[in-house]
């Protein structure tokens, strides 16, 4: 059963959604936490069973689809995916456990857990179409979230987002076709399957094409400037919990995808638009940061933190080398925490006074003290300070990026700080000072519901800043193995310079 | 002095003529039981009707064994061709006909079905498309679309509402119109090479390496204007959404599906030999037909306020869609087709027939017309399983995996792709994302927005029967599962096609 355990990780949650339509909505809380206690479980079994030191592809699946157009349904998971398949498991099941009041709640846990099988299948595809049908599929169960349980404009953000993550789609779709076909062109074989595509060497024109088509999906998906206008409307106007499930999981479907497709397919192509790349993410990173110091809604903060954070991940992606990557996949795995967490805080004070507008706050510290700590917490998390998780994958891709250019790094950083800048102001409106609205008086601190949720990411936040070990190690080891292949594969000197070549003792052997 | 014709009578195979006969047949039984007993439920009828049509499906099996076995087959003195193309055309004609028949037992009743003649009509429109599809003679193509396309404006008509009788004689002038429009370019080309069969007028003008390109052209601007009317390309299209909104539903899903299939075959054999001969101006005139259709479809279909003219503005940019296959005109392009359209009458049969389930006799006063937006709002909280299945076939239809219309816009998108064409891959995958936004906007209606005040959701299922339920089941089960029945299908059709020459 070991063997099939990704099939498992994507289909339960889909069977559980399925027979879930049985139950009575008065047990449907409980059995929607059930079901992600049982998925986290058989998650975190993913993570015993699996093996550190393989730095390629584990638990593999093959089933043929349509062979003739070379359609398989394979699975996989090495390094890169296996904690961002946990996280996922880990969020479905705190965010279900920790959804208040909502109306036709039934309805909402069967989507989450639809949605869950969505994720699954992204991070554990091996094969084109199959991972293109699941990145479909995810927008499904987002759109009726956003449109259902959301704000006064949930309609307008919620087709906004498909539509748009839609187009790009079909873009990056039509960039697929053409790598089927130029895999059919050298090898007379018609294939889907990523692990295929990973031998073909492409010459650079086509490749900087792809590279493009491909650019347009994932990076609307991040969301990247100038592609990020979906995403302040689909935070703001969606619920608490589709605000979490956004941000902690659905974002890192692009930077994974950047990983997983456009840096080992396209490796000439990634050295070429590196810098123009990097230029974007730190217009993402200093762009995003002034504008949530702008804000007036604490959601609103928090919606544009998470894209300034994107901003640095993909300048780690776009480093290039082992650190910067791995730094990058940390640093997904940190945001989505923290972000996750902020975005439950945001809930916490938005189920109590149904406004997020941090003018009607100020001095909550005095009434909730526990809140105000936890919320500190991820505060400081979120601006990247040492011992917590953020800081080891902010410190990993910039130490990364600094190998490819310094100056760029230096803004970068610099933009780091410019984060602090807003997360500190907004903590200092909603918490300290006097408490100047008679409503904030006498509001209940979190109760266990919420600690539920929150205790666990706050000893996650601490436990993985101070010793990262456990999961930097078998992210390192695959993402050696991705290096060593872009090296390998680049055919321009620019790339072959610029990736570094791990195998020691070969050098000046090309 | 006239020289004798020697025509050999084994050329005369019978066997070919047998499955158009048997509806022929039917149609006559029908009429002669109604002659006999008049006044028998329609139900008799609707079952006759499902048992010709399956002996006709069974034939045609029989006709694609004798197909794989022995190559192409001639009949009738060499003017019927069955070939590949004829097959699988056929088994969509036949097979879509048979999923909509049923259709017609509905819970209410309506003026056509009362008559034996609608299915009497139905079956020799049925045999007319067949002729159309097998034959290379241009002669028998007339015959075919005229005897389809009268029995079609009759069965419109027999709907018996004004906006049905305006539909019907507005399809009748402009169908009037193409036909004249089809004769006329038959008449150049046969003037032109002597022969009104497709090969051999294929094979004259490549013989004398299109001499009278100017005559060839006149004749190609008329084949043109006829089948872009009939395939509602633009700018002919502008008969579909009137005469969609005044069929009935069932009715308007069927012209959806079948009829083009027809022509769409027709036009193949027609325009493939011109286009791979390099009059180039026909690829660019077709180019651009395609890019207009699609696009312009799909901008008209984000305006409008009633879903069965959205479903009539889609459908022409579908078709516009599939028209590009035979533009590009490779095998993998022409298979393309024959999946895309088998997939998409799958959807098509399960949103239409969905409308029909919900068509009401009176309009309430809320309501603009028969089936506006506001009717399905909130539809999830009042009838939710028929809301899912609604916006399963929207999400299909909007090309989402893994329905069934994303594989065959997968394929297509793959044979332009393979074809050369990068641009024309782009803009149907863009045209894709703007299609999108009407098919969203009936599930935001449906999920997101609020039931009118006293709808209780019975108006969703008012003209159900157990029939309809099923056929709307099995639809649904075919556009979840196409994947399964993907690979299979997928071969079946390319030997087919690739076996015809095609």
């Amino acid at each position: 059963m070991i063997d099939h355990i990704l099939s498992i990780l994507i289909f339960f949650p889909a069977l559980a959604a399925v027979l879930g339509f049985m139950i009575h909505k008065d047990s449907i809380r409980a059995y929607g936490v059930a079901i992600g206690i049982i998925e986290f479980a058989l998650s975190l079994w993913l993570w015993f069973s699996f093996d550190s030191n393989v730095s390629g592809m584990q638990f593999m699946e093959h089933i043929p689809l349509v062979p003739s157009f070379g359609i398989n349904y394979i699975l996989g998971v090495d390094g890169i995916s296996l904690f961002i398949l946990i996280l996922a498991a880990f969020f479905t099941m705190i965010g279900i456990a920790s959804l208040t009041d909502t109306k036709n709640v039934k309805n909402m846990i069967i989507t989450l857990l639809f949605l869950q099988m969505t994720m699954m299948g992204v991070f554990s595809a091996l094969d084109g179409i199959v991972f293109y049908v699941f990145w479909e599929l995810s927008l499904v169960p987002m759109l009726y979230i956003i449109g259902a349980w959301g704000g006064p404009l949930r309609i307008y953000a919620s087709v906004k987002f498909f539509l748009y993550t839609f187009a790009g789609s079909l873009v990056m779709l039509v960039g697929m076709l053409f790598m089927a076909y130029f895999y059919y062109q050298a090898t007379g074989q018609w294939s889907f399957a990523i692990l295929d595509w990973y031998r073909l060497i492409l010459p650079e024109n086509i490749q900087l094409w792809l590279f493009a088509a491909f650019f347009m999906g994932f990076a609307i998906k991040v969301p990247m400037f100038p592609f990020h206008t979906w995403l302040p409307y689909a935070h703001g106007q969606a619920p608490t919990i589709g605000s979490v499930i956004l941000a902690a999981i659905l974002l890192k479907m692009g930077t994974y995808a950047f990983i997983r497709f456009s840096l080992p397919l396209f490796p000439d192509a990634s050295t070429y638009f590196m810098f123009p790349v990097a230029i974007l993410a730190i217009i993402m990173i200093v762009y995003t940061a002034m504008i949530a110091y702008a804000q007036k809604d604490i959601k609103q903060v928090v919606a544009y933190s998470s894209v300034s954070h994107m901003g640095v991940i993909i300048l780690g992606t776009f480093a290039l080398n082992v650190e910067g990557i791995s730094g990058s996949i940390f640093l997904m795995i940190a945001h989505g925490v923290v972000s996750g967490a902020l975005f439950l805080l945001v809930g916490v004070i938005y189920d109590r006074r149904h406004t997020k507008m941090m003018d009607q706050f100020g001095g909550l510290a005095h009434v909730m003290p526990r809140y105000a700590t936890i919320f500190g917490l991820m505060m400081m998390a979120s601006v990247g300070m040492p011992l917590t998780i953020n800081f080891v994958g902010e410190f990993l891709s910039l130490l990364g990026f600094y190998q490819q250019s310094h100056i760029l790094t230096l803004l970068a950083g610099i933009a780091i700080i410019v984060g602090a800048i807003y997360m500190l102001a907004a903590y200092k409106k909603m918490f300290f000072g006097e408490v100047t609205h008679e409503e904030n008086r006498n509001l209940p601190d979190v109760n266990k519901r919420e600690l539920v949720a929150l205790i666990p990411l706050a000893i996650i936040t601490v436990w993985l800043g101070v010793y990262p070990k456990p999961v930097l190690g078998p992210i390192n080891n695959s993402v050696e193995a991705i290096v060593q292949l872009m090296h390998d594969k680049s055919i321009t000197e620019d790339a072959k310079s610029r990736i570094p070549n791990l195998i020691k003792g070969t050098e000046g052997a090309h | 002095m006239l020289e004798p014709i020697n025509v050999s009578l084994e050329s005369l195979n019978l066997m070919t003529l047998s499955p158009m006969l048997i509806p022929i047949i039917g149609a006559l039984f029908i009429l002669v039981i109604d002659m006999f007993k008049s006044g028998l439920d329609k139900t008799l009828y609707v079952v006759l009707s499902m048992l010709f049509l399956i002996m006709d499906f069974g034939s045609l099996l029989g006709a694609a064994g004798g197909f794989t076995d022995n190559g192409t087959m001639m009949g009738m003195f060499d003017v019927m061709l069955i070939d590949g193309l004829a097959i699988l055309s056929q088994f969509i004609i036949v097979g879509a006909s048979i999923l909509f028949i049923p259709l017609a037992l509905t819970n209410k009743r309506f003026h056509e079905f009362s008559y034996p003649e609608f299915f009497a009509l139905f079956l020799f429109m049925i045999s007319g498309f067949q002729f159309m599809v097998a034959t290379d003679n241009l002669i028998l193509v007339f015959v075919g679309l005229e005897t389809s396309s009268l029995a079609l404006y009759t069965l419109i008509a027999m709907h018996n509402r004004d906006k049905s009788f305006e539909a019907a004689v507005k399809y009748f002038t402009m169908g009037a119109l193409a036909a004249g429009f089809f004769s006329f370019g038959s008449m150049v080309f046969y003037a032109l090479t002597g022969s009104v069969e497709i090969n051999q007028i294929a094979t004259v003008l490549a013989a004398n390496n299109y001499a009278d390109i100017g005559f060839v052209l006149i004749g190609v601007v008329f084949l043109l204007a006829s089948f872009g009317f009939k395939l509602s390309l633009v700018p002919f299209h502008t008969w579909a959404p009137d005469v969609y909104e005044g069929s009935s539903a069932a009715m308007a899903g069927y012209m959806s599906i079948v009829p083009k299939i027809a022509a769409f075959v027709v036009s193949m054999r027609l325009f493939e030999f011109l286009i791979h001969s390099g009059v180039a101006w026909l690829e660019i005139v077709l180019y651009i037909f395609v890019v207009l259709t699609m696009t312009m479809a799909n901008i008209w279909a984000l305006v409008q306020t009633d879903v069965k003219r959205m479903l009539a503005y889609s459908s022409v940019s579908h078709a516009g869609f599939v028209m590009a296959a035979i533009l590009i005109g490779t095998t993998q392009s022409n298979s393309a087709l024959f999946l895309y359209w088998i997939l998409f009458s799958f959807t098509n049969l399960g949103s239409f027939s969905m409308l029909w389930m919900s068509r009401q006799k009176h309009l309430p006063e809320h309501q603009g017309s028969d089936h506006s937006y506001d009717k399905f709002a909130g539809m999830i909280q009042t009838a939710p399983v028929a809301a899912s299945i609604m916006a399963l076939f929207m999400l299909s239809l909007a090309g989402l995996p893994p329905f069934a219309l994303f594989w065959g816009k997968l394929y297509m998108i793959s044979s332009a792709v393979t074809g050369g064409y990068t641009v024309l891959a782009l803009i149907m995958a863009l045209n894709s994302a703007i299609a999108g936004y009407y098919y969203l906007k009936l599930i935001v209606y449906m999920f997101m927005k609020d039931p009118v005040v006293g709808n209780d959701g019975n108006i969703y299922v008012t003209n159900a029967t157990l029939g309809l339920k099923s056929i709307i089941g099995f639809a649904a089960v075919g556009t979840i599962f196409a994947f399964v029945a993907l690979d299979p299908l997928l071969e079946f059709i390319t030997t087919f096609v690739y076996n015809s020459g095609y």
